[in-house]
């Protein structure tokens, strides 16, 4: 699809992984101003330096959604570049790699990183991105990637699951928030997606589940992980004027995944 | 918007509605153009979308059937083919006061879902969940409007463009999911304030 996002400022968190570079480029190519923040700040800035627009219509900044203060800072930064921001994209979120275990011997520091990261870390990146966005008054767009593991339970990543499904019944609280001053939000749940942490796990020869993709695309209708590009055509949609009365949904991008029992 | 549906065939099914005209007119206006024999690259089908009385949908479940298994005869393209059921959002939350029209949204819903494992890959099926739409209503029932955090109908046109993002030929990994337009009400229902 193509529309119109001349002028929108859109901050993208987790802007260097795999799903975030390709949400950047959508909205760039669409004419959105795009924060491309991430955690890693040489990373966003290498990926920035790739965007249509140069210095006007794109920035780098380093953003830890997980620290309070970083993210204070970040926003700071975007508004005095570029003044507004109208589209927040909560895309940064980690999983456990080490440790798929169930939850009788999950370590509790790894539970607390991962919560921190994708559920506070989203909270505190909404609320700091919220203030301005509100106070100007225009309206505006929240998108949360959240993930199949919210609508679906899977094992041996208790963490990760709770947090995508907290994010899921998050996205709705906050719309009906919002919604009356004009700050629609909703989700996009991806399903298995070829990114980094993927390939490391799934979709490469060493991963911990390495052989069993195959028993594993047995449930993926489409029978294929999905691209970042197809995640990415769902955030854009949603960031675009014309999605005006969708607010609170939370849409599956998953190949059919979690359509219904696929035997 | 714009989607690119150039040389793209559609066909509707169903009820004809100021909704599945609406449609109609974007999808020609996006490049696409009304077959009526043969098949088609996109099928809508569209369910009533006012709640009243219990309806029969066999025709258009006999329809989607139907084109759904000649487009996948139609072999490898991956997400070439795509049906789109038009839906109210009551298909997923049931209304006290229309028992069985919302038994009947609901059962489309599923034969959707289902659909859509069945097809894939080549034929992606999803649905357009459809809230309070125009005053006075072309979809939905005005009850809905208590529970919409956006405290107004939707119009016409946003109906429109979410269905035309569902078969946008770069959505290819969607497929099995109903997308509602209904200003939060499936959400909100909980509580109005």
């Amino acid at each position: 699809m193509q529309t119109e996002l001349d002028g929108r400022v859109a901050i993208v968190t987790g802007a260097a992984g795999a799903i975030g570079r390709a949400i950047c480029r959508r909205l760039a190519e669409n004419g959105a101003r795009v924060v491309v923040s991430d955690v890693v700040e040489g990373a966003a800035q290498a990926f920035a330096a790739t965007l249509p627009g140069g210095a006007d219509r794109v920035m780098a900044c380093r953003i830890d959604i997980a620290d309070p203060q970083s993210v204070e800072s970040g926003v700071a930064d975007v508004l005095r570049r570029f003044g507004q921001v109208d589209i927040l994209v909560n895309n940064a979120g980690i999983n456990t790699q080490a440790h798929r275990v169930p939850i009788d011997a999950f370590p509790p520091s790894e539970w607390d990183r991962i919560l921190r990261v994708d559920l506070d870390g989203t909270y505190f990146m909404s609320r700091a991105a919220l203030a301005p966005m509100l106070a100007r008054g225009a309206g505006g767009r929240v998108v949360n990637i959240a993930s199949v593991v919210g609508l679906a339970a899977l094992r041996l990543q208790s963490s990760f699951v709770a947090a995508k499904a907290a994010l899921v019944h998050l996205t709705r609280a906050m719309a009906l928030e919002l919604g009356p001053r004009g700050v629609l939000v909703n989700g996009v749940a991806p399903g298995s997606v070829l990114s980094e942490g993927t390939r490391a796990l799934f979709y490469s020869p060493d991963g911990s589940f390495a052989g069993r993709t195959a028993e594993f695309m047995d449930h993926v209708p489409m029978r294929r992980p999905g691209t970042p590009e197809e995640i990415a055509e769902a955030v854009l949609f949603l960031s675009a004027p014309e999605s005006s009365y969708v607010t609170g949904q939370v849409l599956a991008v998953d190949g059919g995944w979690t359509a219904g029992s696929a035997f | 918007m714009r989607v690119d549906l150039d040389r793209q065939g559609f066909a509707i099914g169903g009820e004809n509605t100021a909704v599945s005209r609406a449609l109609a007119a974007a999808l020609l206006d996006n490049g696409a153009a009304e077959i009526r024999a043969g098949i088609s690259d996109i099928l809508i089908l569209s369910l009533p979308l006012c709640p009243g009385p219990g309806f029969d949908w066999s025709a258009q479940k006999a329809l989607a059937r139907e084109a759904g298994a000649a487009m996948q005869a139609r072999g490898p393209g991956e997400g070439r083919g795509r049906i789109l059921f038009l839906l109210s959002a009551a298909a997923a939350l049931p209304l006290r006061r229309f028992p069985d029209y919302s038994a009947d949204m609901a059962a489309a819903l599923a034969f959707m879902r289902a659909l859509a494992m069945q097809l894939a890959p080549e034929v992606r099926v999803n649905a357009l969940g459809a809230g309070l739409i125009g005053d006075p209503p072309l979809a939905g029932d005005p009850a809905m409007l208590r529970h919409a955090a956006l405290e107004r109908p939707g119009t016409i046109s946003e109906l429109v463009d979410a269905a035309l993002f569902l078969l946008d030929p770069r959505a290819t990994y969607l497929t099995g999911q109903m997308l509602s337009v209904d200003g939060s009400w499936s959400v909100g229902y909980g509580r109005n304030f």
